[in-house]
């Protein structure tokens, strides 16, 4: 828990989440403030993308409850949960040719209403967004075209378009090779800094697996084992060897290097 | 060009070829007559002195009629097509893909077997029987399919399409053996055409398609959030489960009615779609309403060739529409994706 947030902008109690039958998250409680930048990591299965699901309501609690700008979740409609939280996905693909801006403005949909397509006002939002991202060269582009780093700027973009003060992403670095992972981290950390609608600087939750990252940019790190938070504190204090080989199951001497 | 741009144009050459083509005929009459004609009878306006009544005959009972079925069903097909293939996130996705086809067929060739007379076959008996039987071939496809979310469901959903539409295609061949002297008028429904459309049997499938063409056009946030598929439809706001329920329910409103009014008319909404998103982009909320415009066009260009040369339309959608969509594949190697 960060005691020193003025108040809580996403946050879980006690949260557990049932699919399928099997209970992935259990007694999972958190406090995220406004302007964090929180590395979720773990193992494989161990529920980080249900935890970011759960977060951002796209699956129910099956008991305990999850905080969204100081409301229960269950309470908020679905475009209330839009306009405060952006989920970017690793693996953005698309049936149809689509240009970058085309895609960015569809972030806008929380924020519209009728059946009219994206208006002036959404076209300038998209444009800052991908302005934002650096990737002003690619607006024109076809999404399907675009390499893996290219795609999660786009991606990262689309989030930025819905103007939400809470910015989530899963595995952003997924795929990327080593100078990309760089610049998606360097992004994050500047983006962190902007100024959200809410006033507050932006909250920022992403899934990594690249340790090394989330040491260099991040202030914050939730462990997530066996579907539940193993650990939640500074990089140093939660990455430490003993709970990197208990976790990933790994010998202690090579998680030591890790 | 803009999208409003775009659409406002098409929508005038939909109007000109409209009047164009209910004058185009056996006999000709000039498009101001036709105007001054349809002025006259539906609005009773003081124009059309000394026009002969054969001529309004010919343009109020027989073309008019004609042309705006041509124009619903073409309007219809074309909509639901593109809301099909952005639901189901699948180019190859056209309004037949939840069964609609096979089950109207089925409907059809089993109403062509009873002995349907008088009364009943004036009011479209054989419409009927296809528009209740292509609502229960898409109620069994999503019955079975199930309307949960994720890409493992679309794939279910199309392969649950696919047997079901070859397990009614069985039927319809066991039905057309069995069904003798019928078997002309059954093959003719099944290659699609608008001959002898009357206005009671098109007031009947004009409304339902108008009404679901309208509605689902103004789906297209819902249907541009999936886009992204269903975890990202969730985070753009939409909920996913009920706007699919809504989209599904509308799309197979107005293909039924299509498939009654006009038979298994194919092409025009797989390729329609397709070439809105090359004027427009892949947003629905452009392309949906520029299929309509586009699905009218193309269908009532194709009817006026069909009644000039005296075969099914469907036989024409087909002839331009499959070397259109070999077109569009060989595009998509040169740039343009399907």
């Amino acid at each position: 828990m960060n005691e020193t947030a003025p108040y809580e902008l996403l946050g879980a109690r006690n949260l557990q989440v049932d699919l399928g039958g099997a209970t992935i998250l259990r007694n999972v409680s958190l406090s995220i403030g406004p302007g964090e930048r929180v590395a979720i990591v773990g193992p494989n299965g161990a529920g980080k993308t249900t935890l970011m699901r759960a977060l951002s309501g796209a699956v129910p609690a099956t008991s305990g409850e999850v905080i969204l700008c100081t409301e229960p979740i269950q309470r908020l409609s679905r475009e209330t949960i839009a306009r405060s939280i952006a989920v970017v996905s690793s693996d953005i693909t698309l049936p149809f040719a689509t240009r970058v801006e085309d895609l960015v403005a569809l972030g806008r949909i929380p924020h519209g209403r009728g059946p009219a397509g994206p208006s002036a006002h959404d076209r300038e939002r998209a444009t800052a967004a991908i302005e934002r991202v650096g990737a002003t060269h690619l607006q024109h582009r076809d999404v399907r075209t675009l390499s893996a780093g290219e795609r999660q700027l786009a991606a990262i973009a689309l989030g930025l378009a819905q103007e939400t003060p809470i910015l989530a992403l899963d595995e952003p670095t997924a795929h990327l090779d080593l100078r990309h992972r760089m610049e998606i981290a360097d992004l994050l950390t500047s983006l962190a800094g902007d100024e959200t609608i809410m006033k507050t600087k932006r909250t920022i939750v992403a899934i990594f697996h690249e340790l090394d990252i989330v040491r260099d940019g991040f202030s914050r790190v939730i462990l997530v084992s066996n579907g539940t938070v193993a650990a939640d504190g500074t990089p140093a204090e939660v990455l430490t060897a003993e709970r990197i080989s208990g976790a990933w199951g790994i010998p202690l001497e090579r998680a030591a290097r890790l | 060009m803009g999208v409003r741009r775009i659409t406002i144009l098409s929508l005038a050459a939909l109007a000109l070829v409209a009047v164009g083509a209910i004058g185009f005929g056996v006999a000709n009459i000039a498009p101001l007559d036709v105007l001054a004609i349809i002025g006259k009878s539906l609005f009773g306006l003081p124009v059309g002195e000394g026009i002969s009544a054969g001529a309004t005959s010919i343009v109020m009972e027989i073309r008019l009629p004609r042309i705006l079925a041509a124009i619903a069903v073409g309007a219809a097909l074309a909509t639901s097509g593109a809301a099909f293939q952005s639901l189901l996130r699948n180019p190859l996705a056209d309004p037949y893909v939840l069964g609609t086809s096979s089950g109207a067929a089925l409907g059809a060739a089993i109403a062509f077997l009873l002995p349907l007379t008088g009364i009943a076959w004036e009011l479209g008996g054989v419409q009927l029987a296809a528009f209740v039987g292509a609502l229960a071939s898409v109620a069994l496809v999503w019955r079975i399919a199930g309307v949960g979310s994720g890409e493992e469901r679309i794939a279910s959903v199309l392969l649950v399409g696919y047997a079901v539409a070859s397990l009614l295609a069985a039927a319809l061949s066991l039905v057309m053996l069995a069904s003798g002297a019928n078997l002309r008028a059954i093959f003719g429904f099944l290659l699609g055409g608008l001959d002898g459309v009357t206005w009671p049997r098109l007031a009947a499938a004009a409304v339902p398609i108008a009404l679901a063409t309208f509605l689902l056009a103004r789906r297209g946030r819902a249907l541009a959030a999936f886009l992204l598929g269903d975890e990202g439809a969730t985070h753009l706001g939409i909920d996913v489960r009920r706007e699919r329920r809504i989209a599904v329910a509308l799309a197979t409103l107005a293909t039924a009615s299509a498939v009654a009014l006009a038979g298994l008319v194919g092409f025009v909404g797989l390729v329609v779609p397709h070439l809105a998103r090359l004027a427009v982009g892949s947003d629905p909320r452009a392309v949906l309403p520029l299929s309509a415009i586009g699905g009218a066009l193309l269908l009532l260009l194709a009817d006026t060739v069909a009644r000039t040369i005296g075969v099914p339309v469907g036989v024409i959608t087909a002839l331009i529409g499959a070397p259109f969509l070999l077109w569009l594949l060989h595009r998509a190697r040169a740039g343009y994706a399907l």
